[in-house]
């Protein structure tokens, strides 16, 4: 039994002019120990997933089809004290620490710490303190630094000690939101290398969302790229990464080897998604897509199979 | 610190310096003789000679004003005409009962400020939220001498349950029986209503502020870090907005301190409390002109020290800052 | 160098929108905003007030706000037909008073806020503009001037000058009142002064006068306005509070000045007729104001739409 499961699963937003579909009937399991990335632009529903995976969407978002199973448990009947005790004990989140994911008042040490206690009552605070302890050798900062505030850590430490945070109380899965965005190549290499490490070490399900679809490469084992709300391929790293099928993912791998004439690397996709407001007919990528046929546009795309794990939301694809 | 103490301590002398001065060519620039405006009419020939030396008014203007700086650095600003006692003297004894009354409506309506705030922000569009803003709106905007007049008319007439003028009762503070608690009393009773007319003029503006910024902080990426770890709404509210929101509420403080000492002045005129608020206003009326330049450069000077002090907490409060 | 204002002020975002499709859409905001509503009604209200001030002279003598003295009556008096507010110590006409105080207020609001936003709004420019030590001096100045008690000072003043006329008092005002909307419009010149459509001006060689007030000043105007509103609360405020203790232009009557008669002449207890009236007027009109002022900071300001939009 896989250990995060999520099928058919659509999520909206209402808004003055609508309903805005952010999600649209995704499906993906992650397995302990396995790591899936989730890549696309921004917008395109892949943080709204994080979100509701920690129970945390907005207030006018909603969950309106489909299913979140942990470990074989429902997650969409759960109450709000359920979810309370679910967040982080279970499924904990690693968020982008450029964004002030840190509490600027608070010391960081003191953050990781209440963390711990809030999970486990029985806990002092001393106990909770050298857990933490514990944590920040694990993530390789020095204990020197538990009594400083998020504006004393550089990007790269304070992005250390969200991780620190998000293994706190031993989850079985966690999502990293863009964790390494905004910090600098070499900084961002080690974290991953650790991170991965890390995985392995405590066999953490982790779902790694980003735009970069280099990153994710590096670190997952399987790739779902995601546009406009929708999964449009998905298959192991390797099969992604060498043999890309949807036309959206070459666009972000950066090439159109079916296009004929030269290779220019960088290229950036023209256009821009679709507003995801009332019904869409077609493929939502065919009015960027170089390689749309007529009936693109009318009919929604069918997934393809290619092997066991490898499967993209294309009718021209080969 | 000790050194950005000392550098804002030395721009307050400045400061100070340059209000003296303004004060001295104003007081040369009036109309009429500066010699009667700082010596008593009703003293004897010899007496007013004396004095006049003492302040040096018999002298060149420049040496009358540098006679006049020693004067104040010495703390001597002359004679009290109605009281006829050193000015140093006379507001020195107001000072405390200025701070007491200040000090004490700022750091109430502060913190209801903050608690109610908070509360508004929290129950965003909700009937409390709107209460509590328009009551703030409300009383904020109120006319100070009004509302006290009102408070009075309320308190200290029709309902007759409280004091509405001084500080002190004689019978309380000439009975050799009454111990400091009695007279601590005494003086808590007097409060009541001064301290009740300052605290709804100002708590309205702090929580206006406060609603405001913990509307922003409550979007801020650390509140969905603290909802994701698990904690319940009110740890969020209490331990993670609620002491960034407050942060801009205290320079709030700060940036009001001016007009509030003018609400602390006319508050103490209506209640007869005995501050310098009112000393000064009494000594511009009775054109007592060495009491009203002291009592002046006096409140200038809490003002000043006042706002250092507001910098100071707030350093103390963020850790961001440190001076 | 023709083309230089067109390119510039192509750049410039608040000069490029048609005037009148941008007053439509603000209106539409403004008129979104319960409070702001309420406010301008008030202030309507108070507008109507101040130009009935003219009648009551008019229809006898003796409703003449400050001369007018009804023979009849001795002593302040409650409501009556005759007068329908009672009458002051003297049989002076308490509603002719509280209409001719409206003008008061608005002359003295208005004109002190128009002029210390014109102070505040040329010096916060050339601050902003010129930088360096004139900034520092001009900037330093402000501080003082913030951290003295207005009231205070203009007090002092009448000390050593005498009773100071309305005017006088409302040129105090405004020379104390304008640091605050300076250093709100040195930040914005600040900001602005880092944008391109800036030096494109300057390379297009516009002088410095000409790139103030042709490319700042649109700019930072709305903000000017908008701080115009609080600022005429403080300055009726500060008038009323003068007047109150006594040191008001003794040939104006004004809501101020009502209330310290009402207090110094011992009738604030026998008297709410008269006691009520005028810090009541006092009171919404500087609410009026404000909630006007906050409404505006709306519309200027879309952040503040969604968090204040309920109340």
């Amino acid at each position: 039994m896989a250990l995060l499961e999520v099928e058919n699963l659509s999520i909206g937003y209402r808004t003055k002019r609508g309903v805005l579909q952010a999600v649209d009937n995704v499906s993906f399991s992650v397995e302990a120990g396995r790591s899936l990335g989730l890549v696309g632009e921004s917008g395109c529903g892949k943080t709204t997933i994080g979100m509701a995976l920690m129970g945390l969407l907005p207030r006018n978002g909603r969950v309106t089809a489909g299913a979140m199973r942990l470990m074989g448990r429902d997650m969409l009947g759960l109450s709000r004290e359920q979810w309370r005790g679910l967040r982080w004990k279970e499924i904990a989140m690693i968020f982008q620490a450029a964004m002030n994911a840190l509490n600027p008042v608070q010391r960081v040490g003191q953050q990781i710490a209440e963390a711990i206690l809030t999970h486990n009552p029985g806990l002092s605070r001393g106990e909770a303190h050298s857990q933490v302890e514990g944590l920040y050798q694990l993530v390789g900062l020095s204990l020197e630094r538990l009594r400083d505030y998020p504006h004393q850590y550089s990007g790269g430490m304070k992005q250390r000690a969200v991780i620190a945070m998000a293994l706190a109380c031993n989850p079985k899965i966690i999502v990293a939101d863009e964790p390494t965005t905004a910090l600098d190549v070499i900084v961002q290499d080690q974290i991953l290398q650790e991170t991965k490490a890390l995985q392995k070490e405590f066999n953490i399900g982790i779902i790694f969302i980003s735009h970069d679809i280099s990153i994710v490469a590096e670190v997952c084992h399987h790739i779902a790229i995601m546009y406009a709300g929708q999964m449009v391929e998905t298959g192991t790293t390797d099969e992604v990464f060498r043999e890309a099928k949807h036309p959206y993912t070459r666009a972000l791998l950066g090439s159109f080897p079916a296009l004929g004439g030269e290779r220019r690397p960088l290229r950036p996709i023209p256009g821009e998604p679709p507003l995801l407001i009332g019904q869409l007919a077609g493929c939502r990528f065919c009015d960027r897509c170089p390689e749309h046929g007529h009936a693109c546009k009318l009919d929604p795309p069918q997934w393809r199979r290619f092997s066991d794990t490898h499967f993209a939301l294309c009718d021209h694809c080969d | 610190m000790a050194r950005y103490v000392a550098g804002r301590l030395a721009q307050i002398v400045v400061i100070l310096f340059m209000i003296v001065t303004i004060l001295f060519v104003l007081f040369r620039l009036a109309p009429g003789d500066p010699v009667s405006r700082m010596v008593d009419p009703s003293l004897s020939p010899e007496e007013a000679a004396n004095l006049i030396a003492q302040l040096g008014l018999d002298k060149p203007i420049g040496q009358q004003y540098l006679q006049y700086l020693q004067n104040f650095v010495k703390g001597n600003f002359g004679h009290s005409f109605h009281y006829g006692l050193p000015v140093g003297q006379v507001i020195m004894a107001k000072l405390p009962n200025t701070i007491l009354l200040f000090t004490t409506a700022m750091v109430l309506s502060a913190l209801a400020g903050i608690a109610w705030g908070k509360v508004a922000a929290w129950k965003k569009g909700l009937g409390t939220d709107t209460a509590l803003t328009v009551a703030a709106l409300v009383t904020h905007t109120l006319f100070l001498p009004w509302l006290a007049l009102l408070v009075i008319w309320i308190f200290g007439y029709k309902l007759d349950w409280l004091p509405i003028n001084g500080m002190i009762s004689a019978e309380v503070w000439l009975d050799p029986m009454s111990g400091p608690v009695d007279k601590a009393l005494d003086v808590a009773y007097h409060m009541v209503l001064p301290l009740a007319t300052l605290f709804i003029m100002h708590f309205g503006s702090y929580l206006l502020v406060m609603r405001s910024s913990m509307l922003q902080t409550l979007r801020e990426d650390y509140i969905i870090t603290a909802r994701a770890k698990g904690l319940t709404e009110r740890e969020i509210r209490n331990h993670h907005a609620a002491p960034n929101a407050w942060l801009p509420v205290i320079t709030s403080v700060g940036l009001s301190l001016a007009f509030s000492i003018n609400g602390g002045a006319l508050t103490e005129t209506v209640f007869s409390w005995p501050g310098i608020g009112r000393e000064l206003v009494m000594a511009v009326s009775q054109n007592d002109y060495p009491l009203a330049q002291a009592s002046f450069l006096l409140i200038a000077m809490v003002v000043l020290f006042a706002n250092l002090v507001v910098d100071l907490l707030y350093a103390f409060f963020d850790p961001r800052i440190r001076y | 160098m023709s083309a230089e204002p067109q390119t510039a002020s192509q750049a410039t975002p608040r000069r490029r929108s048609p005037w009148r499709e941008r007053f439509r859409e603000d209106w539409l905001v403004f008129n979104h905003n319960p409070l702001g509503r309420a406010g301008l009604i008030l202030l309507s209200v108070f507008g109507v007030m101040a130009l009935l001030s003219f009648l009551p002279p008019l229809i006898d003598p003796m409703y003449h706000p400050m001369t007018g003295v009804d023979p009849q009556v001795l002593y302040s008096e409650g409501p009556s037909a005759r007068h329908w507010l009672g009458t002051d110590f003297m049989g002076r006409d308490i509603l002719s008073q509280l209409l001719a105080g409206t003008r008061v207020a608005f002359m003295v609001g208005v004109s002190a806020a128009f002029m210390s936003i014109v102070l505040g709004v040329s010096i916060g420019m050339v601050a902003g503009y010129a930088g360096g030590i004139i900034d520092t001096l001009l900037m330093r100045l402000a501080e003082i001037i913030m951290v003295l008690p207005t009231l205070l000072v203009v007090l002092m003043l009448s000390a050593l000058f005498g009773k100071l006329n309305i005017w006088t008092i409302v040129l105090l005002i405004a020379l104390f009142r304008w640091p605050g909307v300076s250093r709100v419009i040195r930040a914005q010149t600040l900001s602005l002064k880092s944008r391109p459509f800036i030096d494109a001006a300057r390379v297009a060689g516009a002088s410095h006068t000409r790139i103030v007030f042709r490319h700042i000043m649109p700019n930072v105007l709305p903000l000017a306005f908008l701080y115009m509103t609080f600022r005429v609360t403080a300055a009726i405020v500060i008038e009323a509070a003068l007047a109150f203790l006594g040191f008001g232009d003794p040939s104006t009557v004004s809501w101020g000045m009502m209330l310290q008669w009402v207090w110094k002449t011992g009738h604030m207890f026998q008297a709410p007729y008269w006691l009520f009236p005028p810090g009541l007027c006092i009171s919404l009109i500087t609410l009026s104001f404000y909630l006007l002022g906050r409404a505006m900071d709306e519309v200027l300001d879309p952040r503040l739409r969604e968090e204040n939009g309920t109340v």
